[in-house]
């Protein structure tokens, strides 16, 4: 009876507890395949990250043109007009798209657009039981299917970066334009207050939301069980812990970011 | 291109039965259905949800507390916090736990029922399939989500709270709560409700059409449910920033000049 009740409480903790630490291993192991010779991953890697790419900008665009002109764009133009500080604008846009938005809305359209396609990629292979079969022949599916997922991901993670800064800031002119401003101000403020620090913290982000994809979508792809179901669920599981994840991530890296870097949030 | 345009077509078609079944009140047929939908809703997606949403509060508290204090008013860190969580993130983190919880969720429920023939059988026991399955879970989503959406802000502003009065502590308790409830009145938190229950609508919507319409055995389930993920990212930034500008666009409701 207490037995049953503990077991009721603890088991999914002690679940939970034992995939974040299977989730670990498998970082690790990547890691330590990636560096170590031979490396037979070259091909893999270079279609993984076209995929990626071809999968991914539309949304991409489409997404921090949306975003950055309304909730940055929008919200705080109205916010300055009332001020009559509406150049101000591009100095907020260095807070808003640089620091935040970018990286997080290429953190979600990476997850939720490639990371899917990775997990519901390797999660048929795994009820195909082909990884199974690699495994006889020899072949360790983490050099030849993890590693270069890991590495596409990530290295496409951080470039989009740049994509979506351009096309957040895109949003903002588009912001300053429907006002009826000279984008001058914009342009002139936004380059005063731009930093290199903020610059290779946002690149630097976004290149580990990358990994934390890779790392929990290849692995909920590769423990996915039970039958036709199986696949879909693990495609559920593998997005809901990405973005948890992700965010949890961006709060802590943002906040010691902020707290040891002083001299990026001085307004100039 | 053209494939394209016929498949959202497709989509608009399938979108616009499911919203006619619910709107000419034919569901009621089915509302004990309806209600467990809403209990597997509430048991399973609430605390991810809220989760995610306090995550999100958290950030837009740092962020505004940092911002303020660069323009030497520490104590106006409640103006961000509140237009930061009630009009934009909030409604987008919702979006995000949705597509990638319950939207996702339905696709494998509703593509591993059509590959193993169950929505066949449905039919074939004379049982309206799209009226049982589809407009169940949306008219689930319409009677809980309102309610698990407000308390989700709830989530959002304590977080908030946290990170600016007892995590930078550069403001009182009382000055940062005279400020936040001054930025912010009723007409905000309806339409920001509007704004999310739109989010959820679309997303329930376009999770329905995939997994109805899924084929190609267990790896076909796996290919919708992703694809399924990328319609709804971009339908929550669209929807996100047509309610932008639909309700604050204009006017930025704002106690400040005449």
């Amino acid at each position: 009876m207490v037995r049953g009740t503990a077991d009721r409480v603890f088991l999914p903790t002690k679940n939970l507890l034992e995939e974040v630490g299977d989730m670990m291993i498998l970082t690790g192991k990547t890691l330590v395949s990636a560096v170590r010779p031979p490396y037979p991953y070259g091909g893999e890697f270079v279609s993984q990250f076209m995929f990626t790419l071809r999968l991914c900008w539309m949304p991409l665009l489409v997404s921090t043109v949306a975003v950055s002109y309304g909730a940055p764009g929008l919200q705080a133009a109205n916010f300055l007009i009332l001020f009559g500080a509406l150049d101000r604008l591009g100095g907020f846009f260095v807070l808003a798209t640089i620091r935040e938005f970018a990286p997080f809305v290429c953190a979600i359209i990476v997850a939720g657009v490639a990371g899917t396609a990775i997990t519901a990629d390797l999660g048929a292979r795994k009820i195909r039981e082909e990884l199974d079969a690699l495994q006889v022949l020899g072949v360790d599916p983490i050099k030849n299917l993890v590693v270069p997922r890991f590495l596409a991901l990530m290295i496409c993670t951080g470039l989009f970066d740049a994509f979506a800064i351009v096309f957040g800031i895109t949003g903002g002119v588009i912001a300053t334009l429907v006002n009826g401003a000279p984008l001058g101000p914009f342009w002139a403020t936004f380059f005063t207050n731009a930093d290199v620090t903020d610059l290779w913290g946002s690149v630097l982000k976004c290149t580990l939301f990358g990994a934390i994809t890779a790392v929990v979508c290849c692995y909920k792809g590769m423990t996915a069980s039970g039958g036709a179901e199986g696949v879909g669920r693990a495609v559920n599981q593998a997005v809901v812990i990405t973005f948890l994840g992700v965010f949890a991530f961006n709060y802590v890296f943002t906040q010691t970011l902020l707290a040891t870097h002083p001299e990026i949030t001085v307004i100039r | 291109m053209t494939a394209a345009v016929a498949s959202f077509g497709e989509i608009a078609k399938f979108c616009g039965r499911v919203l006619g079944d619910v709107y000419r009140l034919r569901v009621l047929r089915f509302f004990g259905e309806a209600l467990r939908q809403a209990g597997i809703l509430i048991l399973g997606s609430t605390i991810v949800i809220w989760g995610l949403v306090f995550i999100i509060g958290l950030q837009c508290g740092i962020e505004g507390a940092y911002f303020t204090r660069a323009q030497g008013a520490p104590s106006y860190a409640g103006v961000f916090s509140a237009w930061c969580d009630l009009r934009e993130l909030v409604p987008y983190a919702f979006g995000y736990m949705m597509s990638a919880k319950v939207g996702t969720g339905i696709v494998a429920e509703l593509g591993s029922m059509r590959i193993s023939d169950e929505i066949d059988a449905l039919e074939v026991m004379g049982i309206d399939s799209v009226l049982f399955l589809c407009a169940t879970r949306l008219l689930a989503a319409w009677i809980v989500l309102p309610f698990m959406y407000v308390a989700a802000i709830g989530a959002g502003f304590f977080a908030s709270y946290l990170a600016v009065v007892q995590q930078i502590g550069e403001v009182s308790s009382g000055g940062f709560f005279l400020i936040f409830w001054m930025f912010q009145n009723p007409p905000d938190l309806a339409f920001s409700v509007i704004k999310a229950m739109s989010m959820a609508t679309v997303i329930v919507l376009v999770g329905c059409y995939y997994g109805y319409h899924a084929s190609g055995g267990p790896v076909g389930v796996g290919r919708a449910t992703a694809k399924s993920m990328v319609a709804n990212i971009v339908g929550v930034h669209l929807v996100g920033m047509l309610g932008t500008q639909l309700f604050w666009g204009a006017n930025p409701r704002a106690p400040i000049g005449g």
